[in-house]
């Protein structure tokens, strides 16, 4: 008789377990949904957003404020940058005249953000990327800024 | 003018019934619809599986083709129709290329019986519920043939579970349709039909309703007895080598059996097309698919069970309790008469 | 080939390294008998991108960025153990702020990895529901980390002697919101998994590890602690904030896979805890100590630190020869000693039981590999 009646409990339990976890997805049902369909929503970018890295435009010049002292090259972990720069007088600093990224090595640690001394690099908020060939995720960041219009 | 008589459609029609017979041109034309039925219904549900699936699982489901995405799965299918079909090297190319197709058989072998309404079914022949129950067994041996011939050792073990899950699941699935052919006295599925004039025999035979839909779960493999497809385990199960409408079928097949056990257990337990204001058919429909929602509802729930759980399940659990229920209704039966 | 071997008793089964559970590319050459296990061999390596090699050849500094990628779902907590390994060997220490943005983000971290354990784990049970709730809830952390951190993953937040930017407004209100929400959803993880039928039937006393087996194997973490051993390193050899913090650490008894669940679940809500106290008593200041040399050079010697990550203890060992670049990088990552012990457990059981156990422990493939 124990057992019957253990026997009985067992199915009796095991049923209103399986019915109380039916209800919760019967609830979830009807709760809005937690997606956002991204095309043609997307959403806020947080303000600390890494996408790869640009040269700032400086109001006061209304240009780059690299000086090419290659603390960013040197820091980079994979080695992703290329800056060099030129002398246009003697008595004058040295500007980048040449600064590539490449973006598919990097990792995008930011690393090269803080390093520099002349605050000359930040973020983009870009990250929909997309190119034909490996050649197309190189970026050239003067070129870049000069697009980007003043 | 001649063209005129020819184009005709009555008389095309009476030419056909002098040559054929009214009977089997009929039943060419019922196979007919039933084919395109199964197609249509298919597609349906699958779109409704995806879109339940999202909205439990608080996503929306496919939303680009079409309105509400309802043109999705025609996309999918016509995707798998034009991929090629891999038959890898050392199948047994038989029994590889048999399978799907015999899989598809005993699912439009059952239409044949349906009864869609009171009028709107193909032949109502009176063992009609046992000729369901017949085919449905080809469908492990199919099963069976696909896994074996893969020559793929989680086909195998796909095969080897699905055919032991369904024996032990077909067991109760009769014992509960059994008790409902008591108390109508016949396996004529338009006589059970009108044997719930008034009551729905689930009022009568609870315990049976439920067993029948847990049992009819198992026997469409759905979780959480999928276990012979079970994805985590088994990647696809029997159907792993298989690829293109090949695949297709078998999924059709899925969508398809689980139509047919929820129309029999509409037919069984709730009181086939009958209902108020609209018409049979209607409500036929309206309770398959209402069936159907909680089928999927609960795929969508549930954890899956392992092999030798389901076992038990069939054996400690399901088939005691069909059997005293059997038993309680024939004495019931008995006493009242 | 199978005809060959159905022949014989047993056949093998080569699951993975394409496997849909086996979680990244782990490879387990099981050696079955129908579907009973006989024997199991977990076969590693498949995505060894020589991690510790690469710390031998970079600076501190460099290598920074690697640490959130030898774990990803546990990015922040490996970032966090090797700036404070680091910061350990330098002397350097970080501000009171910083060390507890710190927690509060190792925390968030950890719970966010245990969720998605949770979820994978239903998964390979054969629940697909749970996985895309416990998403969501993930997304929120992720949402909350990229905030500050700018990233979702991959985080390279933590900085020798500091945090490399500190908390806005956003961060807080969404921690503030958030810690509700979960609570809430963990009631509803309740009702739908933990209580039920099936679930318990698939977990209880399946993979069972004795605390024995448990030592002798090295298990950590959440693992270990399933065993009934309350070991946990934030407070066996508590570092950064965690002396200060009031939590529990659960501990089953059964050494089964249903503990082993239940300790991740009652260990997301003392998380919860620890970040809401955190958040509670955040000092102000600095979050970065001024005058940290760029090219960090450790004095000459063994440097040894000890981390509880989500899945266990963390151990980064390294060798400096007072150069910038470290002579010798070992890291003992939890991963690789809790998948050692299928070997024991796994003999004997089902493979739907395989899955099951493999899941519990809880494995991180590219963390064993590195």
């Amino acid at each position: 008789m124990n057992a019957l009646a253990r026997y009985i409990k067992e199915v009796l339990t095991g049923a209103w377990s399986l019915a109380a976890g039916m209800s919760v997805t019967l609830r979830y049902m009807f709760k809005p949904v937690a997606t956002v369909q991204y095309p043609r929503q997307a959403l806020p970018l947080p303000e600390a957003f890494r996408g790869h890295i640009e040269l700032r435009r400086f109001a006061e010049t209304g240009s780059h404020g690299c000086v090419a002292c290659g603390e960013c090259f040197r820091t980079c972990p994979s080695g992703v940058i290329k800056v060099q720069g030129l002398k246009q007088e003697a008595d004058q600093p040295n500007r980048a005249a040449f600064y590539f990224i490449d973006f598919s090595r990097c990792s995008l640690c930011g690393l090269c953000v803080e390093v520099c001394p002349e605050c000359a690099l930040a973020f983009s908020t870009e990250y929909e990327e997309v190119g034909v060939s490996r050649y197309s995720t190189v970026k050239d960041l003067l070129a870049r800024l000069e697009s980007q219009g003043v | 003018m001649n063209t005129g008589i020819l184009l005709d459609l009555r008389v095309i029609w009476d030419g056909l019934v002098r040559f054929f017979g009214l009977d089997a041109l009929i039943l060419v034309i019922g196979l007919l619809v039933v084919l395109i039925w199964v197609q249509v219904n298919a597609l349906f549900l699958v779109w409704l599986e995806r879109k339940v699936a999202g909205h439990i699982q608080l996503r929306i489901g496919p939303k680009e083709v079409g309105p509400f995405g309802i043109l999705q799965t025609i996309v999918d299918g016509i995707k798998l129709v034009a991929k090629e079909l891999i038959t890898p090297q050392p199948v047994s190319w038989l029994l590889f290329v048999l399978s799907p197709i015999l899989v598809f058989t005993p699912v439009l072998v059952a239409f044949v019986v349906l009864p869609f309404g009171p009028h709107l079914v193909i032949r109502d022949i009176n063992v009609g519920l046992m000729l369901i129950f017949a085919f449905a067994g080809i469908n492990v041996l199919s099963i069976l043939m696909g896994g074996w011939a893969s020559n793929n050792k989680y086909a195998l073990l796909g095969a080897i579970r699905s055919v032991a899950q369904n024996v032990a699941y077909e067991i109760p699935l009769l014992l509960s349709a059994m008790s409902v052919v008591l108390m109508s006295g016949t396996l004529s599925m338009q006589g059970i039909v009108q044997a719930q004039e008034g009551v729905w025999f689930i009022f009568y035979q609870p315990v049976a309703g439920l067993l029948y839909l847990i049992g009819a779960t198992a026997e469409t493999n759905r979780a959480p007895f999928d276990i012979p497809e079970a994805e985590s385990e088994l990647v696809a199960g029997f159907h792993t080598e298989y690829s293109g409408m090949r695949f297709g079928l078998f999924f059709l097949a899925e969508y398809t059996n689980m139509f047919i056990v929820a129309a029999v257990a509409t037919t069984l337990f709730f009181g086939g097309w009958r209902g108020p204001f609209l018409p049979g058919p209607w409500w036929f429909l309206i309770k398959v698919y209402i069936l159907i929602f909680v089928v999927m509802w609960v795929r969508w729930t549930l954890p899956r069970l392992r092999f030798d759980q389901l076992m038990n399940f069939a054996w400690k659990y399901m088939i005691p309790i069909a059997l005293l229920n059997l038993l309680a209704t024939a004495l019931v039966i008995k006493l009242v008469r | 080939m199978l005809r060959k071997t159905l022949t014989e008793d047993s056949f093998y089964l080569n699951l993975g390294p394409q496997h849909p559970s086996t979680h990244g590319v782990l490879h387990l050459l099981l050696k079955l008998d129908g579907e009973r296990i006989l024997e199991c061999k977990p076969l590693v390596g498949y995505s060894h991108r020589a991690h510790e090699h690469m710390g031998q050849n970079r600076t501190y500094l460099q290598f920074l960025p690697n640490t959130s990628r030898m774990d990803y779902l546990g990015g922040l907590c490996y970032n966090h153990a090797y700036c404070l390994a680091v910061e350990k060997a330098c002397g350097i220490q970080a501000p009171e702020r910083a060390r507890y943005i710190r927690t509060i983000c190792a925390e968030l971290n950890r719970i966010s990895s245990h969720l998605l354990w949770f979820g994978a784990y239903l998964m390979d049970l054969g629940a697909f529901t749970p996985f895309l709730y416990a998403f969501d809830d993930r997304e929120d952390i992720l949402a909350i980390l990229g905030e500050i951190t700018g990233s979702r993953l991959t985080y390279s937040y933590c900085r020798f002697g500091g945090v490399s930017r500190d908390l806005n407004q956003n961060f807080r209100d969404g921690v503030k919101a958030f810690i509700p929400k979960l609570r809430k959803r963990l009631k509803d993880y309740r009702t739908l998994v933990t209580k039920n039928v099936i679930f318990l039937n698939r977990t209880k006393g399946i993979g069972v590890v004795s605390p024995e087996q448990a030592r002798d194997w090295a298990l950590t973490g959440p693992n270990l602690r399933a065993c009934g051993v309350a070991y946990d390193i934030r407070r066996a050899e508590p570092y950064s904030v965690y002396p200060e913090m009031e939590f529990e650490i659960p501990t089953a008894t059964g050494g089964d896979c249903y503990d082993r669940y239940w300790v991740r679940m009652a260990e997301m809500e003392q998380s919860l805890r620890i970040v809401e106290q955190a958040l509670g008593r955040l000092p102000d200041g600095p979050v970065k100590t001024a005058g940290v040399p760029q090219w960090l050079e450790p004095p000459a010697g063994d440097y040894h630190f000890s981390y509880e990550s989500p899945r266990g203890h963390l151990g980064i060992y390294f060798v400096s020869d007072g150069g910038r670049v470290p002579l010798r990088m070992k890291w003992r990552t939890p991963s690789f000693n809790n998948l050692s012990i299928l070997s024991e457990i796994l003999p004997g059981t089902l493979v739907a039981d395989t899955i099951a156990i493999l899941g519990s422990i809880d494995v991180v493939i590219p963390e064993i590999d590195r």
